[in-house]
């Protein structure tokens, strides 16, 4: 069986290599392609851009190919400078190099920060660019094409309403992936980039150069000397251990507490739902501190078990716990407390949906209730609930709010930064706020990336959701 | 076309205001949120004074805004492009700030110079200094300064109570209370006994970067060691020191829970707002060793001086700054005497002025603000600046690299492991690792 497994991931991966090579191989054929085929403005569109559109009269988008190729040349020739450096042309260079001007006290320092980042930024307009100098050359073959088909080149509104018609889907996913790409893509890149270098709190920008490390950074994770390499795993470990328990504690807390509210013969249904769902409406923090006072020292809750005389002394319960799993058992309970209203809203309509004609099915077949209950109601639930019970169990790996509100990662491990509480999210926060070693914190990052999309499509690729789309509809 | 010839031409003005207005920028200053009133008005005075000297405009409008020193500094570290023109930072970040070619500017205007040389203590001006490509230079114009003081329930605690921990411990007892809350456990708090000297000749063993140098930490003398042992006997104690809980010590002293607090002049309105009307000040007392603590060549009978860091606020200025030529001038203004006295009485700023305790009319009313002032100044004799400005990593090495737990650890026996000097000793030997490489011995 596992030999069968492990023959059918080679072939999905051999096949995914050919359709990529075939991908490119088309793409460049095509390319070379347009420029034989194409007239003679249409290959002038190879080098100045919009030329193709312009000979046949379409002069908006001529002028609109033909100013971004302009100031795309203009940026990677002059490179203009933004807080001392450069962007465009230069910032490749810098890219690699990362500066090398150490400056004294009367000059500055190459920012090295800038300068990685400029980069990376560079090469996205680089990329962009790209994408538009194939498009004009694609336009320009496709007026090309319609001449020879006996129609006209295309004036700008018939272009404009093409985008509004047959090609809406290019005018909505254009803003969105430029958006995707400048917002989300290129700062991933620039932090795991930092991954490979030495910027930390000895290398602050613009006033020490930093350097490609290589895999120093990830490498310094085995070699038994030093923060990152004492603490990744126990946090590590604190941190699947709480997405875990957070998770199901309040997956299956939940769905208890909504088969109990939507049980025959409970009374004022809608009334116990409001009461939980005030949990949901309290802004977090606030529920969070809350509990983090009524639990303190000195608080409400210790104050009433020393009067009541069930203790003597008030109990630790969170960053000052002489036992780290006090903390984290009190922790779970008060997420519990928090979370266990989303997952019973969620079932209670899920609840409410289930067709009525499943259970008149089964108790025409004679099946009783608790079979009824294990064979439609769970299921049921299962099914549509494993998405979310997946980003839950996600959510919670990077629950920040939770452990830094409570917290703050402590009881303290002596000696360390990370405490016995931190999650790789905090600890993270932690080596990058209040540390400023980036370098680390970005290796932090990646791994914790790495965990949360395996985990992810792990499950969500065995799961029934994901393998039977269609059931239950 | 006419319309083209239009947006062309409207094009270009918002093009020309746009640049226009970037290359005018106003001068800003950061300082705390509670000096920005005030240091608003000394700008309108400075520039009324300008123009009426000058016999023209101040070129720039002037912007005050309220950043705190350690945003203002970690602004600076990210991007040093980023910052004001001029900014107040604590003196022990200057060694962060001045790493490799600095992204401040030194000091250069003579009459500057020369006022920060007559008007400062010798210890501040140790401080403000730093080397940059072999050379050294004044950086930081001190205009604030503050040191750890106590504050404490008079209604439980005599006058004379107060001048020993001794005397506090014995009135908690008393009133089955505890002694003294702390506000945090970092290297900061844990100063009042490892800075702790001996009260007839300031002695301590105890070095801490001393003259600059990495390698100049000491913190296994046996006046140390008894130091802590004595910390410990307090801090284990029903009645002693406890370390500070998830309520808080404002819960605690004002629930008298414990009866006093070490803490600095930003903790007065919240120690004033829990005890009201029995509210004291004192400078830090006094604790003396018993056969328990004795070790080595600290005996029995030996009286220390609680501790602190006595540091400065000052000004510095953005390298590259596009307004330098102005802004050594503004600083001459800000610092002089005559306005540390005026900040004093706005807004409680003790004055970094050698001189303030005695030439300084406020100083010598009967009001908690002069209290909490003398106080400070009398710490001061007992206290050292925070010498972390020297190297960027001292303060990481100092503050953030598991020490002051592993000292917290200590004073409260963790786990009955830190019984026995041997214990204590070696535990301190960490210390003395981390603070010198960052690093435990191996």
């Amino acid at each position: 069986m596992n030999k069968k497994n492990n023959a059918d991931k080679k072939n999905r991966f051999l096949s995914a290599l050919h359709d990529f090579y075939n991908r490119i191989t088309r793409r460049s054929k095509a390319f070379i392609n347009r420029f034989k085929d194409g007239s003679t403005p249409t290959k002038i569109s190879h080098i100045i851009m919009g030329y193709g559109n312009l000979a046949r009269k379409q002069i908006i988008k001529g002028l609109m190919f033909l100013t971004l190729e302009i100031a795309f040349l203009l940026i990677m020739i002059f490179s203009p400078e933004i807080n001392s450096t450069p962007f465009g042309g230069k910032a490749i260079i810098n890219f690699f190099t990362l500066g090398t001007e150490e400056g004294n006290i009367f000059t500055p320092t190459d920012n090295s920060m800038l300068m990685l980042l400029f980069g990376i930024l560079t090469f996205g307009i680089m990329a962009m660019f790209y994408a538009a100098y194939i498009a004009n050359i694609k336009s320009s073959y496709k007026a090309d094409l319609d001449i020879r088909k006996g129609g006209h080149a295309t004036t700008f509104k018939e272009d404009i309403a093409s985008l509004l018609d047959e090609r809406f889907h290019v005018a909505m996913l254009t803003p969105a992936i430029i958006g995707i790409v400048t917002f989300t893509l290129l700062p991933t890149i620039f932090m795991i980039c930092i991954a490979f270098t030495n910027f930390d709190s000895l290398h602050p920008a613009g006033q020490v150069l930093f350097d490609w490390v290589g895999l120093k950074n990830f490498t310094d994770i085995f070699s038994g000397q030093g923060e990152i390499s004492v603490r990744f795993l126990p946090v590590l470990g604190w941190t699947l251990l709480w997405a875990f328990f957070a998770t199901f504690t309040n997956y299956i807390g939940g769905i208890l507490l909504a088969l109990l509210i939507n049980k025959k013969g409970v009374k004022y249904k809608k009334f116990w739902r409001t009461i939980f769902i005030i949990t949901i409406a309290l802004p977090q923090f606030i529920s969070l501190l809350t509990m983090r006072k009524l639990l303190s020292e000195y608080g409400p809750i210790n104050t009433f078990l020393i009067n009541s005389g069930f203790i003597d002394s008030p109990i630790e319960f969170l960053a000052n716990a002489n036992n780290a799993w006090v903390a984290r058992f009190t922790i779970i309970t008060i997420n519990i407390w928090i979370g266990i209203p989303f997952t019973m809203l969620m079932t209670s309509g899920i609840l409410m949906n289930i067709p009525k004609d499943l259970y008149e099915a089964a108790q025409i077949d004679g099946a009783t209730k608790r079979k009824a209950f294990f064979h439609i109601t769970v299921p049921y639930i299962l099914f549509i609930t494993t998405p979310y019970l997946i980003t839950s169990f996600i959510g919670n790996i990077t629950n920040f709010n939770v452990i830094y509100l409570l917290t703050g990662g402590a009881p303290t491990v002596s000696g360390y930064i990370a405490g016995e509480t931190d999650l790789l999210v905090t600890w993270l926060y932690k080596l990058t706020i209040d540390q400023s070693d980036y370098n680390i914190g970005s290796v932090v990052g990646i791994l914790t990336f790495i965990i949360t999309a395996t985990a992810t499509l792990l499950t969500y690729r065995r799961s029934k959701s994901y393998k039977e789309e269609d059931a239950f509809q | 076309m006419k319309k083209a010839f239009l947006l062309i031409a409207l094009a270009f003005s918002f093009m020309i205001a746009a640049v226009g207005c970037g290359s005018n920028s106003p001068l800003t200053i950061w300082v705390g949120s509670e000096s920005v009133d005030f240091y608003t008005n000394k700008m309108v005075e400075y520039v009324e004074n300008y123009n009426a000297t000058h016999e023209k405009e101040f070129p720039y409008e002037v912007d005050v805004k309220a950043v705190d020193t350690g945003t203002a500094a970690s602004t600076f570290l990210d991007d040093p492009d980023a910052g004001a023109d001029i900014f107040t930072v604590a003196h022990d970040n200057l060694g962060k700030l001045i790493a490799g070619s600095s992204s401040i500017a030194p000091i250069t205007n003579t009459a500057l110079l020369a006022q920060i040389e007559a008007d400062n203590p010798q210890t501040f001006l140790n401080v403000i200094k730093g080397t940059v490509d072999g050379n050294e230079y004044t950086f930081g114009v001190p205009y604030i300064a503050q040191s750890l003081i106590l504050y404490y329930n008079k209604a439980y605690i005599t006058p004379e109570q107060v001048q020993t921990w001794e005397g506090i411990w014995e009135a908690a007892r008393a009133s089955g209370k505890q002694a003294l809350s702390l506000t945090g456990t970092d290297g900061f708090n844990n100063s009042f006994l490892l800075l702790a000297t001996e009260y007839d000749n300031h002695y301590t063993s105890l070095e801490l970067y001393k003259d600059g140098i990495q390698e100049n930490c000491f913190a296994t003398g046996d006046d140390t060691i008894a130091k802590l042992k004595w910390g410990q006997r307090f801090f284990t104690d029903e009645f002693g020191a406890k370390a500070p809980t998830e309520s808080g010590w404002e819960v605690e002293l004002a629930d008298e829970i414990s009866l006093s607090v070490i803490g600095g002049a930003w903790h007065f309105s919240a120690a004033s707002a829990a005890l009201g009307e029995d509210l004291g000040i004192a400078p830090l007392p006094t604790f003396t060793l018993t056969e328990d603590d004795a070790y080595g060549q600290a005996v029995a009978g030996t009286v220390y001086k609680s501790g602190t860091f006595a540091d400065t606020k000052m000004f510095v200025i953005k390298k590259n700054s596009d307004k330098a030529d102005y802004l050594q001038d503004i600083l001459l203004f800000l610092s002089s005497k005559e306005v540390q006295e005026e900040s004093f009485i706005a807004a409680q700023n003790l004055p970094a002025y050698k001189n303030a305790s005695t030439e300084f009319e406020a100083f010598q009313e009967d009001t908690l603000a002069a209290k909490l002032a003398t106080a400070q100044v009398e710490m001061f004799e007992w206290g050292i600046p925070q010498p972390f400005g020297y190297n960027s990593k001292f303060n990481t090495y100092y503050y953030s690299k598991g020490a002051p737990d592993l000292i917290l650890d200590i004073l409260e026996n963790k786990d009955g492991e830190f019984s026995t000097d041997q214990a204590i000793y070696d535990q301190m030997l960490i210390v003395e690792s981390l603070w010198k490489t960052g690093l435990r011995p191996e």
